[in-house]
Formats: C-alpha cells, sequence, structure tokens
C-alpha cells in the first residue's frame, strides 16, 4: 500500500511534533524562550541517568553499525550474502570501488577501506538515528564530530608516515621542485591546510546534522508560538507547519546519505594526497 | 537605528542569514546549472556528472553552513 509508508512517516512527526508541543506549552511562551527552547532541542542534555544524550545515541549507533555488519557478516552462505548482507556489501563494495580505490588506488585502497567503512556507517547510522522521535544526532555535537575529525587526521598522518618514514612524510608536505623564494610562503600554507581540511570536515558534518534539526524543530514550534496568539491561528497553522516538518526531514535523510558519503570522499581524497603526493 | 545591543545583534543575524543564503544558492545555482548542460551534451556521462555534482555541492553548502552558525550565535547570544 502506497499510503503505509507516508502514514508512517506521519505519526512519526505527530510523536516527535507531540514531543515538542509538551515540553513547549510547559514554559511561557516568549521570544526569548522561544530561543531557550530551540537551543534545549539540539543541545545536550542528561537522558535517563546518562550525563548526556549526545553520548547514549553515539553508543547507541555505534552498537547497531556493529550488530549490523556482524549480522551481515554471518548471511554469507558459500560467498552469496543474503538479506542484510547484500545491502552492507552493496555500501561496501561502492566505498571500495567508487571511494578508495578511485582516490587512494595504487594498492592502498583495501587498507584504508575498513576505515572509510567505519565512518560512512557510523555517521548514517547516527544521523538516521536523530529523525526518531524523544532522540538526537550524536554527530550534531561538536565534541563528536571533533573526535571523528581528529581519527580523520590522524589516519592522513599515518598513512604518509606509514609510507615514507617522519621525516620524509613532513618533508614531503610541501610540492617538489618549488624555487627556493617560495617556501617561506608555501611551508605555512601547507602546514595549516594540514589542518584546516580536517576542521572544515568536523564545521561541515556538525552544522548540516545541526541546523535540519534545528529548522525542523522552528517549524514545528511555530504551532504552540501561533497558538499563543490565538487558537484559531494555531489551527490553522498546524498543516502548514506539519507539512514543512515532513518536507524538511525526507531532505534531512537526503542529507544523512550525502553528509556520509561526503565526509568518506573527502577523507578518501586527503589520505590519497599524503599517500600518493605530487599525483 | 536601534542602539540596544541585543536589538543590533538580531538585526545583523537576519541580514547576515539573507547574505548567507544569496552567496550559496547563487554557487549552487551555476553549478547546477553546468551539470545539466553537461548531462545535455554526453547523456552517457550523466552518473559522473551526477556524483561530482553531489559532491560539490556538499562542499559548497559546508562553506555556507560556517557563516550560518556565526549568525546563528549572534542571534542566540
Amino acid at each position: 500500500m502506497n499510503v503505509l509508508p507516508l502514514m508512517s512517516i506521519l505519526t512519526l512527526e505527530a510523536a516527535e511534533g507531540a514531543g515538542h508541543a509538551a515540553e513547549a506549552a510547559g514554559g511561557a511562551e516568549g521570544h526569548e524562550d522561544v530561543a531557550a527552547i530551540l537551543m534545549h532541542h539540539v543541545l545536550d542534555q542528561p537522558f535517563f541517568g546518562f550525563p548526556s544524550k549526545h553520548l547514549a545515541f553515539f553508543v547507541f549507533a555505534a552498537l547497531i553499525v556493529i550488530v549490523v555488519t556482524q549480522l551481515a557478516r554471518l548471511s554469507y552462505k558459500a560467498g552469496i550474502p543474503s538479506g542484510i548482507g547484500s545491502l552492507v556489501e552493496t555500501f561496501v563494495v561502492f566505498i571500495r570501488d567508487d571511494i578508495a580505490d578511485k582516490n587512494i588506488g595504487h594498492g592502498d585502497g583495501a587498507r584504508f577501506t575498513p576505515l572509510l567503512c567505519s565512518f560512512f556507517f557510523f555517521i548514517l547510522i547516527a544521523a538516521l538515528f536523530g529523525l526518531l522521535p524523544f532522540s538526537a544526532t550524536s554527530t550534531g555535537n561538536l565534541a563528536v564530530t571533533m573526535a571523528l575529525a581528529t581519527i580523520s587526521f590522524l589516519a592522513q598522518q599515518w598513512a604518509g608516515i606509514s609510507k615514507f618514514g617522519a621525516v620524509r612524510h613532513f618533508v614531503g608536505i610541501v610540492p617538489p621542485g618549488l624555487p627556493k623564494w617560495l617556501l617561506p610562503i608555501m611551508i605555512p600554507v601547507e602546514v595549516l591546510s594540514m589542518f584546516t581540511k580536517p576542521f572544515a570536515l568536523m564545521v561541515r558534518l556538525f552544522a548540516n546534522m545541526l541546523a535540519g534539526h534545528m529548522v525542523i524543530t522552528a517549524l514545528l514550534l511555530l504551532v504552540p508560538l501561533m497558538a499563543a496568539i490565538s487558537s484559531g491561528f494555531g489551527v490553522a497553522i498546524i498543516p502548514v507547519s506539519i507539512g514543512l516538518s515532513l518536507f524538511i526531514m525526507l531532505l534531512e535523510l537526503l542529507v544523512a546519505l550525502i553528509q556520509a558519503y561526503i565526509f568518506t570522499l573527502l577523507t578518501a581524497i586527503f589520505i590519497g594526497m599524503y599517500a600518493h603526493p605530487a599525483h | 537605528m536601534p542602539t540596544d545591543p541585543k536589538a543590533l545583534a538580531y538585526f545583523a543575524a537576519g541580514i547576515g542569514a539573507g547574505l548567507t543564503i544569496m552567496g550559496g544558492a547563487a554557487g549552487i545555482g551555476r553549478l547546477a546549472a553546468s551539470a545539466m548542460e553537461g548531462i545535455a551534451r554526453q547523456p552517457n556521462a550523466a552518473g559522473d556528472i551526477r556524483g561530482a555534482m553531489i559532491v560539490a555541492a556538499g562542499l559548497i553548502e559546508g562553506v555556507t553552513f560556517f557563516a550560518l552558525i556565526v549568525t546563528i550565535l549572534l542571534a542566540i547570544k
């Protein structure tokens, strides 16, 4: 039935909206409080005894990634996967062929594929978790994305150091064959770019996840906001608010996939730049 | 011209958000236009062009979000 997925998405949304509205209606509605409620929904909070909701969902996402991949591994019978194994295999083969081999290449792709798969699956599942009601996106926390970016940075450095040894790696960061007077400019630039690349990865992922959820929260908060002015407005804005939120949530699904892909792709490109410089 | 710092901050946040989206949308619009043109010229390269388009759009949006975070900070603090 074509209606069934739509109904389930709508109930998911109604549940999330009810969660937001229940908390919003509890406090007085002023312009200060709207901002506070908005931030309250996207910032970290304690969660059923856990000090940090983002940490709790970080652990859930990691557990789900481990469980799914182990189930996929176990579903291999005589070299042919079935069920969830074929889904996971599609992604892994895509990462190995189109991301790792194309960008790292020269036989190093297979070495880095497990790391890239971990990044991809974790970011994807953490983002998908954030769409469920009463949950939080763990990658919407700067600390989590900083950790991912640090691992990416260490992988890039290790790629160069394991191939060339520490000294040659750092010396080889600057492209060879430069005129001598260019070196004082190029060395700081290259060192700085070594750090800005993971920094950009961190902020890009964080901002994408945060912005999506703030937009959804803001749209759903329109309902109690309008209802505080007059209950007629409140009722009238409900279909608009839910419709827009539904659209943004579908967009969030797409954004989750794209951001996971971009993080993985950029990590692979940077690893390739350090493992095979002066391509 | 309001002089209350909070009012100025909200004012600045609004203008900042508008400028941010102008820059981001203009860049991604140009990107999409050339991608469409490329696909029209060579339909069998459509898959590669689509992949490259998505990556470039993601990168441009990343930069847009840097600016967006600054405006959100202005509005919240």
